[in-house]
């Protein structure tokens, strides 16, 4: 063996300290648990919708809503599995997940086209715009404990991962927001929830690579 | 004596526990283990740095190990992404002999069949994989490797450049 591999081997051996392994389990803990955090501060900072407290919600919003969550989902498992690297695994799943949930500003786009009415102006832009900004930032806390979470792990394809972790984060972030946004027609969901997803997307891909350390 | 993924995940188990002796023979084992998976994919005299990174890899990157999945597999996939990563790294090399002490010799075909680097430049084409083994491994520059596969000096860096960009998305495909 060479002097300088077996000096390394023995620099690394007198550096081992004990560490606990990234299991699924481990990161499935932190992601539902960021996740309950910030579902935890819309109820506290903004307020639950009435109708949900009612036990009597639209159903546009559970079905759109319904979607944001398993976007997340499936976008937060493929961070955590892609952070355990392994070769065999693959990391498509997600991809049905975007699939399904394009179908909202897709929808938006139909019906905009049918009716023929000002799309833009009837998805609510102000009100629009704080989903957007607030779903973002409400997405900080998710995105922030993946990327965490990323840094220890081992992500061979960092730009994916960031890509996955923003999307996870902008999913989760405007899943929560819309527990308490009041509004349920497919313009404002359409345009402005997908929107808040898009964009954290493309911020994780554009931050997160930078972050994660080899 | 060869270790095989059963005893390699049993030291690596030991080692997230701190136990250094395990460790000790856990990278012994890898050393010996990498100096094969890289062999004839490398440049020789570029082994053993690349070894010491993928170590230093492991080192880094030992939690992201589950006590519960095959350990192969994961060694394989980080040594993967190190390989590629090395080979992005413009350089020209002085020697383009390879040594054939490290010839294929493993305890385990199928596994290492399924996660070996050949594997990975068998989903390349063929025009990229060529140039590639060419330039990046076998240290030609562009333009002897265009005389050598009759591909245009542009072509030929168009070819690498799509090729690497393809082995860096396929370091976990089987």
């Amino acid at each position: 063996m060479p002097t300088d591999i077996q000096t390394l081997i023995d620099g690394l051996v007198e550096d081992l300290q004990p560490s606990r392994a990234m299991t699924l389990r481990r990161g499935l803990v932190i992601a539902s648990g960021s996740a309950a955090l910030t579902v935890g501060a819309v109820a506290l900072f903004f307020g639950v919708r009435p109708d949900l407290i009612a036990a009597n919600p639209n159903p546009v919003f559970l079905l759109a809503t319904g979607l944001f969550l398993i976007l997340g989902v499936a976008a937060s498992f493929t961070v955590i599995g892609m952070s355990r690297p392994q070769v065999g695994s693959t990391h498509v799943g997600w991809a049905w997940a975007v699939a399904m949930a394009a179908l909202l500003p897709l929808s938006a786009a139909v019906m905009g086209f049918v009716n023929q009415g000002n799309t833009f102006f009837q998805s609510q832009p102000t009100q629009g715009i704080n989903c957007l900004t607030n779903g973002g930032l409400l997405g900080l806390i998710v995105g922030g404990a993946l990327t965490f979470w990323l840094r220890r792990g081992a992500p061979t394809s960092p730009e994916q991962a960031g890509l996955l972790t923003g999307l996870a984060a902008g999913s989760l972030g405007i899943f929560a927001y819309s527990l308490h946004c009041p509004f349920d027609d497919i313009y404002h969901i359409g345009i402005w929830h997908s929107l808040a997803v898009a964009v954290s997307a493309f911020a994780g891909r554009a931050i997160v690579p930078a972050l994660i350390r080899w | 004596m060869i270790a095989d993924d059963a005893m390699m995940a049993r030291l690596m188990t030991l080692s997230q526990g701190g136990d250094r002796q395990a460790y000790a023979t856990l990278l012994a084992e890898c050393q010996k283990w990498l100096k094969r998976f890289y062999a004839r994919r490398i440049v020789p005299h570029q082994i053993d740095d690349l070894v010491q990174d993928t170590l230093l890899s492991l080192h880094q990157k030992i939690a992201s190990y589950d006590p519960s999945r095959p350990f192969l597999p994961w060694l394989a996939a980080i040594a993967r992404y190190r390989w590629v990563d090395q080979l992005r790294k413009v350089y020209r090399a002085d020697e383009t002999e390879f040594e054939e002490s490290f010839a294929a010799e493993n305890s385990e075909p199928a596994i290492v069949a399924r996660i070996s680097l050949d594997r990975m430049f068998s989903y390349l084409p063929p025009a990229q994989a060529r140039v590639i083994e060419l330039v990046k491994i076998k240290g030609l520059t562009i333009s002897e490797a265009s005389h050598a596969c009759g591909q245009s000096e542009s072509l030929v860096k168009v070819n690498i450049h799509r090729g690497l960009k393809k082995l860096a998305t396929m370091i976990e495909k089987e």
